[in-house]
Parts: structure tokens; sequence; C-alpha cells
């Protein structure tokens, strides 16, 4: 009976069909942030002793530490500032080229194929030829310099490092703003279009009244995706600047990373780890909402 | 007329716009390329070579071949090549490691996803939010946790340990993609197929998988982009056995600074299959950014 009812069942068969998934969600990510919520209240460093639970209790002093620690804070300011710059212009960018080639052309296919290859390049591999090309002596100091610019010490002054590793981006992820868009105005109906410009709309006025507001959800929907993905940059300043100079781009990823395993401030790391991981779960369950809903087709 | 005139300048406008698109996105590529032909000297010449002057396949098999073999060859003057100060050994470990993780991990993430898709799609179980929302969060957080375990059961640096995040880490899009695979089929095939006298496994197996066949590939291939690509995991989870090739990437550093040319070989390497899966998959490729969203 037992077992044969197992596989008859479709409510127990639901929950057999979940049960490899809760077993690696709980090994690999449940467990972990317990963990971590423990380590967080100890002095836990590798130089003191190797084993956590060897680590002096220290209670939530390191929560508390968390406030006043400047360079966690600037890192988390740099990291929205990134975001304030690189989604809107990704959006408009994408958006435009959506709409340029929006209708069927000779060569469109060709011309889209190749707008989406920066997307689909190694962010290692693509943050590396940009370092590469923003050196001294590199392509883009190359052509400023035959244009009678003279040479920009990109990756030496902060100011510069950050436009570089914001263009990176915008090469990077500007193709996908593009194909969500692409996508939206391809499924636009016509007729409420058409029946604006057989009412004497201009062009213009059928854009933003009639078009705009049909493609609410996929903007959404992108412009969401895309802050919530450049929350987590890293392989870019990484890659292109390591942060520098100074601290000037190093970004809250990296932040955590050099704090954690360059410095090996195990306790406090473990901390921020947990603001952070219980911030962006708030954040991100009101960002998953459209996507949700886009889904059920409401 | 008019009408002929403004469709004329419509499509100049267009194919303005594909000329800049070429350029931009094909540019930072064409730099890679010529970068890894490109022999020691003109790494960093002193006036910008826009291509390489005198091209070479060296970098490539130094990536391959062990130092000694390309000196015995006489590839190379041992007197003034940076490249052989390299204390490394050869990128062959890390591409393998690359083609072992990547797959893996999506064939681990494929198999658990599915199972979990199906049943959220069918039964609407479990909440599907929370994967949504694991997916938004920065994987470094994620990592220290995962670090302290891992440092504790002995799973760092070590190939299942990471087999199992690169499972775990796209297991969102696998659980959402798949998701939306399911629901495309009518749900009046399971119950025909029910009423046939087929249990609800036989329904799963036998009927919903050859359907959603297709959405299969699509994921696969999508996930072992993700695998492929990643950077952050590799980089806090391995030192010397498991490092991937994006990892191995950072790696070219000799006595006299970075090795530009063979981190732009190893770039090719690393980019020739994402773009080739990529733009295979092309026509998804937006239903799989956005979860399953939108259809595209």
């Amino acid at each position: 009976m037992g077992l044969r009812s197992l596989w008859r069942d479709p409510a127990k068969f639901k929950n057999i069909l979940q049960l490899p998934l809760m077993i690696v969600m709980n090994f690999t990510a449940m467990i972990p942030f317990a963990l971590t919520w423990y380590v967080g209240m100890t002095n836990w460093a590798p130089q003191i002793t190797i084993d956590w639970w060897k680590a002096d209790f220290i209670g939530p002093l390191n929560y508390i530490r968390v406030i006043p620690d400047d360079l966690f804070l600037n890192a988390i300011g740099r990291t929205l500032l990134f975001s304030a710059v690189c989604v809107p212009v990704e959006f408009l960018l994408g958006f435009l080229l959506a709409y340029v080639f929006m209708g069927d052309f000779f060569g469109k296919k060709f011309f889209v194929l190749i707008a989406i290859v920066p997307m689909m390049v190694v962010p290692a591999a693509g943050g590396y030829t940009f370092y590469l090309m923003f050196i001294k002596l590199g392509p883009i100091n190359g052509l400023l310099n035959l244009l009678g610019f003279g040479s920009i010490p990109f990756l030496m002054v902060a100011k510069w490092a950050y436009v570089a590793i914001i263009l990176a981006d915008i090469w990077q992820w500007t193709p996908f703003i593009f194909l969500i868009m692409s996508a939206a105005l391809l499924g636009l109906p016509q007729d409420p279009i058409n029946a604006a410009y057989v009412l004497g709309a201009s062009r213009w006025h059928t854009f933003r009244t009639v078009v705009l507001p049909m493609l609410r959800r996929p903007t959404m929907i992108a412009l969401i995706l895309r802050a919530v993905e450049s929350f987590k940059l890293f392989d870019y300043p990484f890659m292109m600047t390591g942060g520098g100079p100074g601290y000037s781009t190093q970004t809250i990823s990296m932040n955590l990373y050099e704090a954690g395993f360059r410095y090996l401030r195990y306790g406090p790391t473990a901390a921020q780890s947990i603001v952070i991981l219980l911030t962006m779960a708030i954040v991100g369950y009101y960002a998953v909402k459209p996507l949700r809903a886009a889904q059920r087709g409401e | 007329m008019e009408q002929r005139l403004e469709n004329i300048i419509n499509l100049i406008i267009k194919y303005i716009f594909g000329l800049g698109v070429i350029f931009f996105a094909l540019f930072p590529i064409y730099w890679m390329f010529t970068m890894a032909l490109k022999p020691e000297i003109e790494w960093i010449p002193t006036r910008v070579h826009w291509w390489p002057w005198n091209p070479t396949l060296l970098n490539f098999m130094v990536l391959f071949i062990p130092k000694e073999t390309i000196l015995d060859w006489g590839l190379v003057e041992a007197s003034h090549a940076a490249i052989l100060t390299l204390p490394h050994e050869t990128a062959t470990k890390s591409i393998i490691n690359s083609l072992i993780l990547s797959t893996g991990g999506t064939l681990i993430a494929l198999f658990i996803g599915t199972c979990a898709a199906y049943s959220l799609s069918r039964y609407k179980a479990g909440s599907d939010y929370l994967f949504l929302t694991f997916r938004m969060l920065p994987p470094i957080a994620i990592l220290m946790p995962i670090v302290i375990w891992f440092s504790t059961i002995h799973l760092l640096d070590s190939l299942p340990g990471m087999l199992l995040l690169y499972g775990l880490f796209p297991m969102p899009f696998v659980v959402w993609l798949m998701r939306s695979f399911f629901d495309d089929i009518p749900p009046e095939v399971d119950e025909a197929a029910l009423i046939d006298g087929a249990t609800p496994p036989q329904v799963f197996t036998k009927v919903a998988l050859p359907l959603v066949k297709g959405g299969l590939a699509v994921t696969a291939l999508f996930i072992f982009i993700l695998n492929w690509s990643d950077l952050i995991v590799a980089l806090t989870i391995t030192h010397r056995h498991a490092i991937t090739i994006p990892v191995q990437i950072g790696l070219f550093e000799a006595d006299v600074g970075h090795l530009y040319g063979l981190m732009s070989a190893l770039g090719i390497v690393a980019i020739i299959p994402t773009l080739g899966f990529g733009l295979a998959i092309q026509k998804y490729l937006v239903r799989g950014l956005t979860f399953g969203a939108i259809k595209g």
C-alpha cells in the first residue's frame, strides 16, 4: 500500500518532485546561512584559530560595527551610483536601438545578431579586454591622440576609472535591454496604433500616448532585472581596476570579497553578508512581483 | 512621393545605426583577437599597433603546451621571453575544469530544477517566490556562508563542491524557465493520459518531458553559458585544483607583469562556446533572461 500510493497519489508525487531541490537548497544555502549567523557573532579569523567553533563569541558587536564602517558604506554608495548611471543609459540606448530596428528590412537579422554579441562575452574576458583598451598605450588613447585630444589616464584617476567601468558595463548589457524591448515592440497590438494614425495623431503623439503605456510591463521587468544585476557588479571592476585607484571603484561585492578573502576578517564579513542578504531579500521580494504577474499572464 | 522619401530616410537611419552597432559591439572582440595574435614585443608598443604586425600563434600554443616543450622546439628564445617566466602550469587544466564543472553543474541544475518546475507548474506547489528572490541576492554574500560551510566539511577547492554550487546558482533560472515551458502544455494533455490509466510519474516522464524536449535543450545551453561565464564563485571557492578559465585569465601574471597575449588568447577560448551557444538559442534568450516572464 504505502509505496504504491506514493506514486499514485498526485499530492505525494508533487512532494517527491520537490525533494531533490529541498535537499540541495538546505545543504548549500540554509545550513551555511545559519552557520553564518553564528560566525557573524564571533571574532573568527583564520589567523587566530582555524576552526570557527573555537572563536570567541562577541555577540552582536559585528552587526553594530557595520554602521560606522566607512569602507563598507562607501562601497554601497558607489555601487548604487554605478547602477544609477548605467541602468538609465543602457535602457535609453537599448530602447532607442530596438525602436530604430523595428519592422523588417534587408540585413536586420545580421544587425540583431551582432548587437547581442557583447552579452555573450564572458565578463572576465570582456573586463580584461576593456582593461587592455583603456591602458595608456591602448587603442582608446590611440584614437584620442589621433583626434588631437591627448591621452587620458583612464585607469589611474578615480573619475576616469569610473567612466571606463561604466562604458564597459554599458557595452555588455545594452543588448539585454535591446532584446527585451525588441520582443516587447514586436508583441505590440497594431490596431490601437493604426487607429491613432487614422484619427490624425502625429508620430510622436502616438508614441507617447499609445505605444509607451503598452510597454509599461516589459519596461518594468527590464529595469528591475538590470538594476538588481548591476548591484552585483564585480567582474568588470575586478578585472579592470581591482577596485582602484585606492578604493575609488570598489563595489559592495568587491568590498566583501576583499574583507573576507584577502584580509580574512571572517567574523565582520559574515555579519556584513547577513546585512546585505537580508536587505536584498526584502528588495528582491518586491522586485520579483512584476515578473510573477507577467508569468501568470495578468 | 513624400512617403517614399520618408521610407528611404528611415532606411538610411537604420543602416547608420547598424554600422554603429557593428563597430561598437565588435571592436573589443577584435582587440582581444589582435592581442592574442601579437608577439610579446607588440603587447605594449610605444605606438598603438592597430593590427598585429607580426602575427603569431605562440600565445595559443603556450596555453596548451608546457614551456619546456616550447623551448625544446625552439619556438622562442629563452633569453627574452616573458612567457617563459610564467610560474604556472598550462591553462589546459582550467579549460578541462571549466568543461567538467559547467556541464556537470548544468545537468544537476536541470535534473533537480525540472522536477521542481513540473510540480510548480502542474500542482501549484511550493513557494516559487523563494527561487527568484534567491537570484536577486549578490552571489558574494551567499558565498561567504558557503565558504565557511565548505571549509568545515572540506569541500573547498574541490570539483564536487564546485559542481554543487554550479548546480545551485542557476537553479532559479531552470525552475522558472522550465515552468514556463511546462505551462505551455495544455492541461488537457495530462488529463487525457491520467484517464487512460497512467500514473502521475508516468505522465511526467512519458508525456510531459518529451513535449518539452526543445525547452530542455534551450535551458541546458542557457545554464551552461551562465556557469561557463562565472567568475565570482570560482574565485572564492577555488585556489589551485578546481580553477576555471575566468580565474585562470587573472592568474597570467609573471615577474614582468601581466602576460597580455596569453590572457587574450585564453579570453578567445573562453568566449567561443558562449558565443556559439548564445547565438544558437538567440530566439529564446529573452525568455531565459526574464525568467520566462516575456516569451519573446
